[in-house]
């Protein structure tokens, strides 16, 4: 029991996919009827635990449900059926710097964005300093954030969210920005986060970056389930799988 | 109940909003917050200028403070009014303009339409606060009705809440209704006696009696109105000073807890639906 941080139980999760819709209320009243649509299933009845203190990564390729399965984790969309139980505070980063107003500084920025994420306004000036010294923008901290360059606009919001400091991170492909100091940065805060016990979910198309990252994995193939377990054999499978099919 | 716990713990992340919204509006203007009163007052120019002047609308005489300024008279009403169609507007958008963020982060949805009235009201509050000392100058005496008028404004506040929820429901599965509330609220206005008085409605009323013989009269379904009873309450404090009829407060309490309590039920049933519609 306590050695699971997120149970996820025979999730599917289907998308109607609209031929006609009616986003209008003259197709509504012209057609009369329900608009026309298909149910595309994005997740099949998808089972699998992830343990505490564990680097999970989240593998497949593109339209595999790997996002759908990460939004239903951050509690954006709603599995159809089955279920999500997360034991411990989560927090999701599937883009940096929401919420970002950009007429106003990088340091109301910082308190918006933080309250967005959940983070109160007490914890946000206790951690205030950390999070600017992370993103490395301090001398501009007082500026629009428009003024900044996509580098610093994105490393300030990467530093809010890795602040906010759940007991299990949700990260989609965020890593892939900034300079390589920066991408060093960001991969020891997820170390140090690992070694205080935290659980990182993440999905990632670099095979290297699981590799280094994580220790368990799962692997999904048109909104199915193929493997979980320890990071290695299920990487391996996956690889394999590539190279017999090209 | 358990809802509203939720939208209450949220309260610090809405005050975060409103104030975004607040400091980012005016940025990079001159007069900044000023901005605010021209609309207002470009408003108060025009109608006083058509209905005061060339239609000769002529309000009774604020009864007891004995004021007989149409400028003021109209603005006792005009000043809800634009609030209540700002909010309602601005929070029927919402959704749709931060589809972004609601598809990106999980957090409780209410306090995006909820922040626009947390804003407009922000503003409402200084366009009202400059209305009283207007009225102060021209002779009126508001000081004992100023804990009455913010009981009203909240009042005012929680109905428009209520009705900006549905709207900004009905806007993500049909975008045409943010055209459709423009109308809307253009007709809104003019069945609303906020340009006229309202005895020009009941002396029209009393003329033809009830309707096709039935006890309906027109003033009766012209009172089915809610802004009807929420204008009369606001110039019977600040143009006429004096206690208004009980009725009517009851009324708008009525009006007011139905919007919010509608609105918030229809906006619970469709939150979690609400990142896969946008």
């Amino acid at each position: 029991m306590t050695d699971i941080a997120v149970r996820v139980d025979h999730v599917t999760k289907s998308f109607r996919m609209y031929h006609e819709r009616n986003q209008s209320l003259k197709s509504a009243i012209m057609r009369r009827r329900r608009s026309v649509y298909e149910d595309f299933l994005a997740l099949k009845d998808v089972s699998f635990d992830v343990p505490v203190g564990s680097t999970f990564g989240l593998i497949g390729s593109n339209g595999s449900g790997k996002s759908t399965l990460l939004k239903c984790l951050a509690n954006i969309y709603r599995p159809n059926q089955g279920s999500i139980t997360h034991f411990g505070k989560i927090a999701a980063m599937l883009e940096v710097g929401s919420g970002f107003h950009h007429e106003l500084s990088g340091r109301e920025n910082i308190f918006l964005n933080g309250s967005i994420l959940g983070m109160s306004r007490k914890e946000i000036t206790r951690k205030f300093d950390e999070i600017v010294a992370f993103s490395g923008v301090e001398q501009f901290i007082d500026q629009p954030v428009k003024n900044y360059s996509s580098g610093m606009y994105v490393r300030l919001g990467f530093a809010v969210a890795i602040n906010v400091e759940p007991d299990i991170l949700v990260v989609d492909e965020v890593l892939a920005v900034g300079d390589q100091e920066f991408q060093d940065k960001c991969y020891q805060k997820f170390r140090d986060l690992k070694a205080a016990g935290r659980t990182v979910i993440l999905v990632s198309h670099s095979m290297e970056t699981v590799q280094s990252m994580c220790d368990h994995a799962a692997w999904l193939s048109h909104g199915e389930l193929k493997a979980v377990g320890s990071a290695e054999p299920t990487i391996k499978s996956y690889l394999d799988s590539l190279s017999h099919d090209g | 109940m358990k809802y509203l716990n939720e939208v209450w713990s949220s309260r610090e992340l809405l005050f975060n909003l409103v104030s975004r919204e607040v400091r980012g509006k005016y940025k990079r203007t001159i007069f900044g917050q000023l901005w605010s009163l021209v609309n207002p007052l470009a408003l108060m120019l025009i109608y006083t200028f058509v209905f005061g002047l060339i239609f000769r609308s002529n309000p009774p005489p604020g009864d007891p403070s004995g004021l007989d300024v149409f400028p003021l008279w109209l603005l006792c009403g005009l000043l809800p009014w634009i609030f209540f169609s700002t909010v309602v507007s601005t929070s029927a958008g919402s959704l749709v303009a931060n589809a972004g963020l609601i598809q990106k982060v999980a957090f409780s949805r209410i306090v995006l339409p909820l922040s626009t009235v947390g804003s407009t009201a922000y503003n409402w509050a200084f366009e009202m606060a400059v209305l009283l000392i207007a009225i102060v100058v021209a002779g009126g005496f508001v000081w004992p009705w100023i804990p009455l008028l913010i009981v009203a404004m909240a009042l005012l506040a929680v109905f428009a809440a209520g009705i900006g929820l549905l709207f900004s429901i009905f806007t993500v599965y049909f975008r045409d209704t943010q055209y459709l509330l423009g109308i809307l609220l253009q007709f809104w206005i003019y069945l609303t006696p906020i340009i006229y008085p309202i005895s020009l409605v009941s002396n029209e009323s009393a003329k033809h009696g009830g309707l096709l013989g039935t006890p309906v009269t027109l003033l009766g379904i012209y009172d089915l109105n809610p802004m009807v009873h929420f204008v009369a309450i606001f110039r019977e404090l600040i143009y006429d000073n004096r206690w208004p009829d009980p009725a009517e407060w009851l009324i708008c309490v009525i009006w007011a807890a139905a919007a919010a309590g509608f609105g918030m039920l229809v906006f619970r049933k469709n939150e979690p639906k609400l990142a896969e519609a946008l």
